[in-house]
């Protein structure tokens, strides 16, 4: 019995063995093709799942000599670093990443391997940016920045607080992670808060890095009260949302990841409530039948412009600014309020027809575009 | 010849911890100014959480006790909860009766899925820690690809799931039904009496005629059944399943686990080891309530270095309690 | 005659299931080397991708090997490896000095193993639970300091320039050698060895015949601190950065390299250094060659499932030598 197992095993081996090198032998490298590595850290979002769609299914289908490669879940900087070597090895020209462990490490990674580079989402720190723009092999990066990240959480906490709420909770989703620290900063200062006594971005923001979330006593106001405040998700999270909905706050605030983990005890609590995510068919359902009545996000095809930077820079006619620096262009986000104003976003930037699609990206893509053209493209209303 | 334990030793021995448990996070709790249980969906979340404690730990200890350590526990839960979402809804479309469904679902697939597990550890003869990684892979692999690495959000979210968190009646008639079931199948059965023989003496309880190989069989599908109900009562808790959890990223929750297990095991020597494991996961409960409570004090790193201290004082003590108690009697004496 | 040809059997089959890891080893590399040549990437390459992909875990198995070879096991090695780089790290900002960054690293390393020994053998707390507490507390701890001080980099660092000049193959290829050497002289031609397998063995035979367990199991956890110090400063050599989730993975993937290399999981007289490099570098091969043969989004859930298949047939044939008719524990 034990000898015929073993056989079937040695037989097993040897043949997934042998499959693996037919599969190795199945495809041809090409030349001229233009292989783009992606590098991932979320590769089950949503927005990470439309982004991903609009490369592969419409980028790769119009422009057919581009493939993208993408990385599995990447968790750390060594995992970033051996994801570009292997672009380098499988002859990728350029890398677009959507992962942020150690950007320092990607560029120098990248500039060592003749790599473009480009930032598909997000933005690097200020000085990390000073220390690249002039390499050139570093395209740019077209995202919000965390200035647009405060922006989009103050404007949230605005609307709020024009609406006359008298009482709010917050959910800071995964503070410290700087994206959201920036946003929920922006939440306090939109909501007419102060935090340890200030109310300046950097002041708030500071203090929130340094106490790993918000402090609700050092929480400061003369109208909207914070009725409650946590953030994460592990074993306390339910408890602490149904402690803080037990304080009946008017309106529940959320810095990302809301409408993921919250939506049906939010609905059933019969909450108002908000978040910063994307624009997915469970949010328009939230939307229009639920209690979600905020919502900032991206849509799919807001990465199609730094696409465009990189097929110029393979190309050799990379976009810089007047002093040759590479590309920095803020996107913002898109406001939904209500079903309608959601369905417009939703409906304009579908798979085949995406707001960001060929005709309009051909515009940038060629031998004398210029840094205005770029920052007109992104930055104009596409609502 | 063991000494006869009077009620009152077994009542204070099987008391004494959650009693002191009570007492210091109540205490501290109203020190500060803390209501524990502000509200009644605090108590439902509350056995929630103590079923789902109960469960895992029951889960843990029945393989652990006999020397099979399990890390698949975590990931049979987690694939049980996904196949039984995705076929309860496409049975119901969330419809009424969804919960009940699903649940009863996640006791046949986890059956099922911890039978396999053990199957191959019979078929194979190599240690049970091993097959395990294997087993925690290949499920975890399994889930991604039904799940194309998404939270499971619509199959979950529906008014039958809702109508099950919204009281603490429903998760402790599972705390009674698996705890009389457990205690029933390992305390009154031959298959019970079988387990603990082969506990105790493996070699010998072969040789004198009990077959090993289908008791190991039936604890496997025993645990991953109880694992099946803790997939099912996690996704009525957090309304969501993430389908995303690759390369022992669904391990953890066995670690929640071991500080109920020594708890349970401590008092069990006073009544019942599953008596024990409901105790311990109470205290377990009461201790998330508080930390919920002084989440703004408590981060959620804080959190794991108090469990991780509390164990190790525990065991601690537990391992050296002969020796505090000669320390004690000599200094009493002296 | 008929025994003779018996024993002649059994011999020829130990060695090759002795064999085996290698001869796995040295397949999977060639596959790799075909798939990669076939797919016209560049070999050389990711060669050294893989090496250096292999070596972190090499390195911290290969001290791993003397806690396993007691029939224990820590899974708090990933969380030590990621709590030593941070402190390291923090030394070199405050101090700018190289040697004493590493001097720390490797002091850390070898004092959170000393703190797991010694919890387990002098409070005789059970190892594996004692290790659990350590991965809790040592990753919370280090998440910590590393947010806070990262601010809205998400990390902190050292600057790449201080350790550039050794992020090469040489290098790295060097310490694994002159560590795998020292395990190998320690555990195959010094009493702590003998000792330790004897201690994995028959652990009331080796505590009868007056071998001290307390003192071996220090020398073994001190051994594996080695091993986390100098995997932490490798980690930094290759990435000069920290995020809470650096070196996350290396805890359970010691278990599974370990096994992988040929080494049965209750340790003992059966335990080999090399186990740790073989199977290290097995597994990253395996998961390297199904990476890139299954190059798709829902690839990463079926390759796992390949992967741990076959994890589990190497297993099963490399341990026939020592099957029980009873159930194994």
């Amino acid at each position: 019995m034990n000898r015929k197992i073993t056989k079937l095993l040695a037989l097993i081996l040897t043949l997934s063995l042998v499959a693996c090198l037919f599969a190795g032998c199945s495809k041809k490298s090409a030349a001229e093709e233009i292989k783009i590595g992606v590098l991932v850290a979320d590769v089950s979002g949503e927005e990470a799942l439309a982004f991903r769609s609009y490369y592969e299914n419409y980028i790769a289908k119009n422009y057919s000599n581009v493939t993208f490669v993408y990385t599995e879940q990447l968790t750390d900087a060594a995992a970033e670093k051996s994801a570009i070597e292997k672009f380098a090895a499988q002859g990728c020209q350029a890398v677009i990443s959507f992962s942020s462990s150690d950007r320092a490490i990607q560029l120098d990674t990248c500039i060592k391997n003749k790599l473009y580079y480009a930032v598909g989402s997000g933005m690097l720190d200020d000085a990390q940016f000073e220390t690249y723009k002039t390499s050139e092999y570093f395209v740019g990066q077209i995202g919000p920045s965390m200035d647009t990240e405060y922006e989009a959480g103050y404007a949230m906490g605005k609307y709020f607080a024009d609406k006359g709420v008298k009482s709010v909770a917050i959910y800071g989703a995964f503070i410290p992670n700087p994206m959201h620290v920036y946003r929920a900063a922006g939440v306090l200062a939109g909501l007419g808060m102060t935090y340890g006594g200030a109310s300046e971005k950097d002041a708030i923001v500071g203090q929130i890095f340094g106490d790993q979330g918000i402090d609700t006593s050092k929480v400061g106001t003369s109208g909207v009260q914070l009725t409650g405040y946590f953030q994460g998700f592990g074993d306390t999270t339910f408890d602490e949302l149904f402690g803080i909905l037990g304080q009946n706050p008017e309106a529940f605030l959320s810095v990302g990841m809301a409408t993921t983990f919250f939506t049906d005890a939010l609905n059933g609590a019969n909450i108002e409530f908000s978040d910063i995510d994307s624009f997915t068919s469970a949010n328009g359902k939230a939307m229009s039948e639920g209690k979600l009545v905020y919502l900032a996000g991206k849509y799919s095809s807001s990465i199609g412009p730094i696409f465009a930077a990189i097929m110029n820079a393979v190309n050799g006619h990379p976009v810089r600014d007047a002093e040759g620096n590479a590309l920095s262009i803020s996107q913002n986000y898109l406001v939904a309020t209500d079903a309608d104003s959601f369905a417009k976003y939703s409906t304009a930037d579908q798979g085949d027809t995406p707001i960001f699609n060929k005709e309009l990206l051909d515009t940038v893509i060629g031998d004398s575009i210029s840094y205005d053209s770029f920052v007109s493209l992104v930055t104009a209303d596409r609502s | 010849m063991k000494k006869q334990q009077s009620i009152g030793t077994k009542l204070i021995g099987t008391l004494a911890i959650p009693a002191i448990f009570a007492a210091v996070l109540f205490g501290l709790s109203a020190a500060n100014g803390k209501q524990l249980f502000a509200t009644s969906i605090s108590v439902n979340y509350f056995v929630l959480y103590a079923a789902i404690v109960m469960i895992t730990t029951m889960a843990l200890s029945i393989n652990l006790n006999s020397g099979r350590f399990d890390f698949s526990l975590g990931a049979m839960a987690v694939l049980s909860s996904v196949l039984s979402a995705k076929l309860s809804y496409s049975l119901l479309g969330g419809g009424s009766g969804s919960a009940i469904v699903m649940l009863l679902l996640c006791v046949v697939i986890g059956a099922a899925l911890g039978l396999l597990s053990g199957l191959l550890y019979a078929a194979l003869r190599i240690p049970p820690i091993i097959t395990s990684l294997g087993v925690t892979l290949i499920y975890e692999g399994v889930t991604f690809t039904v799940t194309e690495g998404k939270y499971i959000n619509t199959e979950v979210r529906n008014a039958s799931m809702t109508a099950f968190s919204g009281t603490w009646i429903w998760p402790a008639l599972i705390i009674v039904v698996v705890l009389a079931l457990v205690w029933f199948l390992f305390d009154y059965t031959k298959f019970g009496y079988d387990y603990k023989a082969l506990q105790h003496g493996q070699k010998v309880s072969v040789n004198t005629g009990i077959r090993e190989v289908p008791n190991a069989l039936v604890c496997y599908a025993i645990c991953g059944a109880l694992m099946g109900i803790v997939g099912f009562l996690s996704a009525v808790r957090s309304s969501t399943i993430n389908g995303g959890s690759l390369n022992f990223g669904s391990i953890g929750i066995m670690f929640t686990a071991f500080l109920p297990m020594f708890i349970g095991g401590y008092i069990g020597r006073f009544s019942n080891d599953k008596l024990g494991y409901l105790i311990a996961a109470l205290c377990m409960s009461l201790l998330n309530t508080t930390f919920a409570a002084f989440s703004n004090e408590i981060s959620a790193s804080m959190q794991s270095i108090i469990n991780a201290l509390l164990l190790v004082v525990f065991l601690i003590y537990l391992s050296n309690e002969g020796l505090l108690k000669t320390l004690f009697h000599r200094k009493k004496s002296a | 005659m008929a025994q003779t040809k018996l024993t002649k059997k059994n011999r020829l089959r130990e060695l090759l299931v002795t064999l085996l890891p290698i001869a796995a080893l040295l397949i999977l590399f060639g596959v790799l080397c075909m798939v990669v040549s076939s797919r016209g990437y560049r070999l050389d390459m990711y060669l050294r991708i893989i090496f250096n992909e292999g070596v972190v875990l090499a390195v911290v198995a290969t001290g791993a090997i003397f806690i396993y070879s007691l029939g224990s096991f820590d899974i708090s090695l990933g969380a030590s490896t990621l709590f030593s780089a941070t402190i390291g790290v923090l030394v070199y900002n405050s101090t700018q000095s190289l040697p004493l960054m590493i001097l720390t690293i490797f002091g850390v390393a070898v004092g959170c193993s000393l703190l797991s020994s010694v919890l387990a053998s002098v409070f005789h707390i059970p190892v594996f639970v004692t290790t659990v507490a350590m991965m809790s507390v040592l990753s919370a701890v280090a998440a910590q300091i590393i947010t806070t001080k990262g601010g809205a980099l998400g990390g902190i660092g050292i600057p790449a320039a201080v350790v550039e000049p050794l992020d090469n193959l040489p290098f790295k290829l060097a310490v694994l050698a002159v560590f795998a050497v020292l395990c190998v002289f320690v555990f195959n031609f010094t009493k702590i060895g003998r000792r330790l397998k004897f201690l994995g063995s028959n652990p009331v035979c080796a505590k009868l015949s007056g071998i001290k367990v307390n003192v071996y199991a220090i020398i073994a956890f001190v051994m594996a601190g080695l091993g986390v110090g100098l995997g932490a400063f490798l980690t930094l050599v290759y990435t000069p950065s920290v995020t809470p989730t650096t070196a996350g993975s290396i805890g359970m993937n010691i278990l599974v390299a370990i096994v992988f290399g040929g080494m049965p999981i209750s340790g003992g007289s059966r335990s080999r250094i090399y186990a740790a490099i073989v199977g290290g570098f097995s597994y990253i091969l395996l998961n390297n060659i199904l990476k890139i043969v299954i190059d798709s989004g829902a690839g990463y859930g079926i390759s796992q499932i390949v992967s741990a298949v076959f994890f589990l047939a190497v297993v099963y044939v490399t341990s026939m030598n020592y099957r029980t008719k009873l159930l194994p524990r």
